[in-house]
């Protein structure tokens, strides 16, 4: 009783305590949603710091979001997912934040289970922590073939990173000062959470899933319909397969 | 070249020719890209006057026609600029992506400097310089 309460009030959460927490929020024309996803955050993890990142929204989603008291970072176009997401490790890396949690911006996930995906970076097993829908029993039930492409992908994945990959595109995550430090460095534009985790796996970074399921999105929008899912492997398995040709690139965004 | 493709040459290289002079005119083609293109239409306009330039190359290759060679060439060409364009697109799309998220971090951090100083506590009153005592 007496913890909740602390918790409530703003007490750091376990483990978290003298963490510099911030949680990124990605949001396009999400203005209807992006409230009560704040709020969320605000309410179950109130120890984080809350940036939501604006990819040029055209609804008012920017506005609605610092209403809900969030920090907004305001990008002045539209860039690809990836760009919008890489700009909050950046402003992380500006504030030396030391745990930055990365959670999609129609709320579909659970900001209580925020702390669940820390315990990996925090324990230092990992340098990122993603919430794979695939891992719990619940989620394996489900159907379609949105599934059956990131079954794919999975495999692929898998196969590429050599370690059990279930759910590449998961936009649930967690990354510790290593991760931070690397994504404002670099960072994918198209499809960015499967190609992090190969950017990751080259930089000899260490990923691990975690289990955790989603609810059902609101309002319920197919987030994939047949030909974009089709489109999107179309674009991220060539991408997948060509990054094993990138040369690294320096502290100065230079190819070395 | 038959006579036929060399009007259509000639009248393609004037058209190209013109476009980018009017372009430049305009102010929408960097100096650059009208030289680039410039240079091309007046190769196309030498071909026209003396296409056993290309006889050579055509003969070089296999290829029976000097009509031939021009193609081939214009393939080659056209494919190479095309390349370097996409390069060239792609550096603008990167430095596009670092401005807007240059921005997006000095636009919070003025946000964060306007709230702090509203909040601040006022500045005591500058103490006025006194006027100069005049001399006498």
């Amino acid at each position: 009783m007496e913890g909740i309460a602390r918790r409530r009030s703003g007490q750091p959460h376990e483990g978290l305590e003298g963490r510099r927490t911030l949680v990124l929020v990605p949001a396009l024309d999400a203005a209807e949603t992006i409230g009560r996803v704040v709020a969320d955050l605000r309410r179950h993890a109130p120890w984080a710091d809350i940036v939501v990142i604006d990819n040029a929204s055209t609804d008012g989603t920017a506005e609605r979001a610092r209403r809900a008291k969030a920090r907004v970072l305001d990008l002045p176009l539209r860039l690809g997912r990836g760009g919008a997401i890489q700009a909050g490790f950046r402003y992380a890396r500006e504030h030396q934040y030391d745990l930055v949690f990365q959670v999609d911006g129609d709320g579909r996930h659970w900001a209580r289970r925020l702390a669940s995906l820390a315990r990996p970076i925090l324990a230092e097993e990992a340098d990122l922590v993603v919430g794979s829908r695939y891992l719990s029993p619940r989620g394996r039930r489900r159907r379609g073939v949105r599934v059956i492409g990131t079954r794919l992908l999975a495999r692929l994945m898998t196969r590429m990173v050599r370690q059990r990959v279930t759910d590449p595109m998961s936009g649930f995550r967690a990354a510790g000062r290593r991760a931070i430090e690397l994504f404002a460095r670099e960072f994918p534009q198209d499809c960015p959470e499967t190609l992090a985790l190969v950017l990751m796996w080259r930089r000899g970074l260490r990923a691990r899933e975690v289990r955790a399921s989603t609810r059902r999105r609101r309002p319920a929008v197919a987030p994939l319909g047949l030909w974009a899912g089709l489109a999107y492997l179309v674009k991220v398995i060539p991408a997948v397969l060509m990054d094993r040709l990138k040369a690294p690139v320096g502290p100065k965004g230079e190819a070395v | 070249m038959t006579w036929q493709q060399r009007v259509v040459l000639l009248v393609l290289g004037l058209a190209l020719l013109g476009i980018s002079l009017a372009l430049i005119r305009r102010r929408r083609l960097r100096e650059e890209y009208a030289v680039l293109w410039i240079s091309t239409s007046l190769a196309m306009l030498v071909l026209v006057l003396m296409p056993s330039a290309l006889f050579g190359v055509a003969s070089w290759l296999g290829l029976e026609k000097e009509g031939s060679a021009v193609l081939l060439l214009a393939v080659i060409f056209l494919a190479a600029v095309a390349v370097h364009f996409s390069v060239v697109i792609t550096r603008y799309a990167d430095r596009e992506r670092d401005l807007a998220q240059e921005v997006a971090l000095l636009k919070d951090e003025l946000m964060r400097l306007r709230t702090e100083a509203r909040e601040a506590p006022p500045l005591p009153p500058e103490p006025k310089p006194r006027p100069p005592a005049l001399r006498t």
